[in-house]
């Protein structure tokens, strides 16, 4: 009864001796065996007839002759021990059986020492766990691309926004210059007439001076009186220079005034042939008022470089490298920019000796919402924006800094041909 | 239920010198298959919680951990933990070849945990005339959170380090045992003692 239990048995059972000869094998082995070796494998060496696995079934069985005591292998390290294959011979899904083997040691009066391989058909677990596996990989991998989307859309959202409030800025801007050009026009008008009028004023109070001693006494006691108790002298010398750097500034008001006009307000969107040193020479001038460390200078080459792009994008770009670069020179320093052009591509080139930016940070700069400004000073989209809008050119941005030496941004444009060569130049007339 | 009361200084001391004994069958037994001599240190017994256990298996991230549960006359589990260095070399006095791809690493890591638990557990089941089996090891990863979710809150344990000359290679078994097993070992023990 027994033995044909063990025969019967769904898992496998090899047992070999001491010199690894079959001493029995049930049916789950006989029936998957060739036929030639089914009638005889009594007594024959179990690596001769299961050659695949022979070194490791040998290291194994020896082990559990040594230490007397079970030992496992497992599907997952070791799937396929005997060639055998799953069932379903006929209609299909046939592969090679997933095995979990374990040797456990034994003993008989007729043979000894003995070594019984159990070997259980792990093939439906294995093939489960492995299209988990795969499903779980291909989930993972979806989960990876969902989340570069995700940010791809956070950096889109964060730069839509940007453009939103310099659009709105710029708007802001436009409208604040034409209210402050009409008051501009009529002080500045007032002010040449009051000069004028400053000029007569004095004109006539020299001449009373100067023929006060030809009049009387009295008149010319009064008149010296006067001139003096009004510091005359003092008056005639300091109110030309007041009112010759009241018109200076007044003038500056205007220039400002007029830059802010040009570089805020973008009207015409799209590709347009920029006078590229006006542009630039116009920004340096808007961001040397409010940053007034730096001395600033440009080196363009040849004069009135021109560059075909969308004029909004790279004077912005620019203008926020700049102002970076500003910002990072705290006392004397300079910001430089070298513009240069040949045959495939424009290339600019931001450098100031400012305090320079950790290595450590240089990987995110061009981070959306990256900042190293104390909370509520920066946004973090300066540099992530002019990045954006050099990669709309297929231009390329990169950076070399120093901490306490200071910042190299190079930038290059290829070169694009307006498609229409009549396009508008878009200068600072 | 506490570990450590059930446990006198007589019991504690015989448990010592049993594990002791099966603890050298063990490293003479793996000595023997990979022909290495093998250091063991002397085995600790406590009483631990499971946070207490946790920090005794997880002391190094240079290693792989294994579990084994046996069942029989006593029950409970057995873990090990297997040093990264030195597992190579080890792995060539297994008969692999280098270069170990990664199942030759996992394969050799289960085999070192079942050939010592099982050698120790055989030595310790033998002295006690008791009847154990040992089931097959897994890989695992011990994670705090899984610990401090046990339902027990002591459990004894058996701890021994080996240490295989020639190369940096260690390797930690920690016996843990549940609470009737505990039981049926001290009246063992108290058999023995007389």
């Amino acid at each position: 009864m027994f033995e044909q239990l063990v025969g019967k048995l769904p898992v496998g059972i090899c047992v070999v001796n001491e010199q690894y000869e079959v001493v029995f094998l049930n049916d789950f082995f006989v029936d998957r065996m060739d036929a030639n070796l089914r009638k005889d494998y009594q007594d024959k060496n179990v690596t001769d007839i299961f050659p695949a696995q022979a070194k490791f079934l040998r290291r194994r069985i020896k082990s559990v002759f040594v230490l007397q005591h079970p030992s496992f292998s497992y599907w997952e390290q070791r799937p396929h021990i005997f060639p055998f294959n799953s069932s379903r011979p006929i209609t299909g899904e046939e592969t090679q059986m997933f095995q979990n083997m374990e040797i456990v040691p034994l003993s008989s009066s007729t043979h000894g020492k003995l070594a019984c391989i159990f070997l259980q058909d792990v093939t439906a677990q294995a093939s489960y766990y492995i299209a988990q596996q795969e499903l779980s990989k291909a989930l993972k991998r979806e989960h990876e691309e969902q989340l570069k989307l995700i940010k791809k859309l956070d950096s889109a959202q964060s730069q839509l926004i940007q453009a939103e409030k310099m659009a709105s800025t710029g708007q802001l801007a436009a409208g604040i210059a034409h209210e402050i050009n009409n008051p501009i026009g009529f002080v500045s008008a007032n002010l040449d007439t009051l000069r004028q009028y400053g000029e007569h004023l004095i004109s006539i109070g020299e001449k009373l001076a100067s023929h006060s001693p030809d009049a009387d006494t009295t008149t010319h006691k009064l008149i010296q009186q006067l001139l003096e108790a009004h510091h005359f002298d003092l008056l005639r010398e300091d109110m030309p220079p007041l009112i010759a750097e009241s018109c200076e500034g007044l003038t500056r008001v205007r220039d400002i005034v007029e830059n802010l006009k040009r570089f805020a307000l973008e009207e015409s969107s799209g590709w347009q042939l920029l006078n590229l040193e006006d542009a630039i020479n116009q920004m340096l001038e808007l961001v040397a008022i409010q940053y007034k460390n730096p001395v600033y200078k440009a080196q363009i080459e040849p004069k009135g470089l021109k560059l075909f792009c969308e004029p909004g994008g790279i004077k912005q770009a620019l203008m926020n490298i700049v102002i970076n670069a500003a910002q990072s020179v705290t006392g004397e320093g300079f910001v430089k920019i070298i513009a240069k052009q040949d045959d495939t591509a424009t290339y600019i080139k931001v450098l100031d000796n400012g305090s320079g930016i950790d290595a450590r940070h240089i990987k995110k700069i061009f981070d959306p919402f990256f900042t190293t400004k104390p909370e509520g000073l920066g946004q973090g989209l300066g540099l992530s924006v002019a990045y954006t809008a050099i990669e709309k050119h297929n231009g390329r941005i990169s950076v070399n800094s120093k901490l306490g030496k200071g910042t190299v941004f190079d930038i290059s444009l290829p070169l694009q041909q307006p498609e229409d060569s009549d396009e508008l130049v878009v200068t600072s007339a | 239920m506490n570990g450590v009361t059930t446990l006198t200084e007589d019991q504690r001391d015989a448990l010592q010198e049993l594990m002791n004994i099966s603890m050298g069958q063990a490293a003479n037994s793996l000595a023997h298959l990979i022909e290495t001599k093998i250091g063991i240190s002397i085995p600790k017994i406590s009483s631990v919680t499971p946070p207490e256990l946790f920090g005794m298996i997880n002391r190094s991230d240079n290693a792989f951990y294994t579990r084994q549960s046996f069942l029989g006359d006593i029950q409970g589990e057995v873990m090990s933990v297997v040093s990264r260095d030195g597992l190579s070399e080890v792995a060539n006095l297994l008969e692999y070849e280098a270069p170990l791809s990664q199942s030759d690493i996992e394969e050799t890591i289960l085999e070192l945990s079942n050939i010592l638990a099982g050698a120790c557990l055989a030595g310790l089941s033998s002295q006690l005339e008791l009847a154990t089996n040992l089931n097959m090891p897994t890989l695992f990863s011990p994670k705090k959170a899984s610990f401090v979710e046990l339902n027990w809150q002591h459990s004894l344990v058996m701890e021994v380090q080996f240490d295989i000359e020639l190369s940096s290679f260690s390797m930690r078994v920690v016996f843990c045992l549940d609470r009737v097993s505990l039981e049926k070992l001290t009246a063992t023990i108290d058999e023995l003692l007389g």
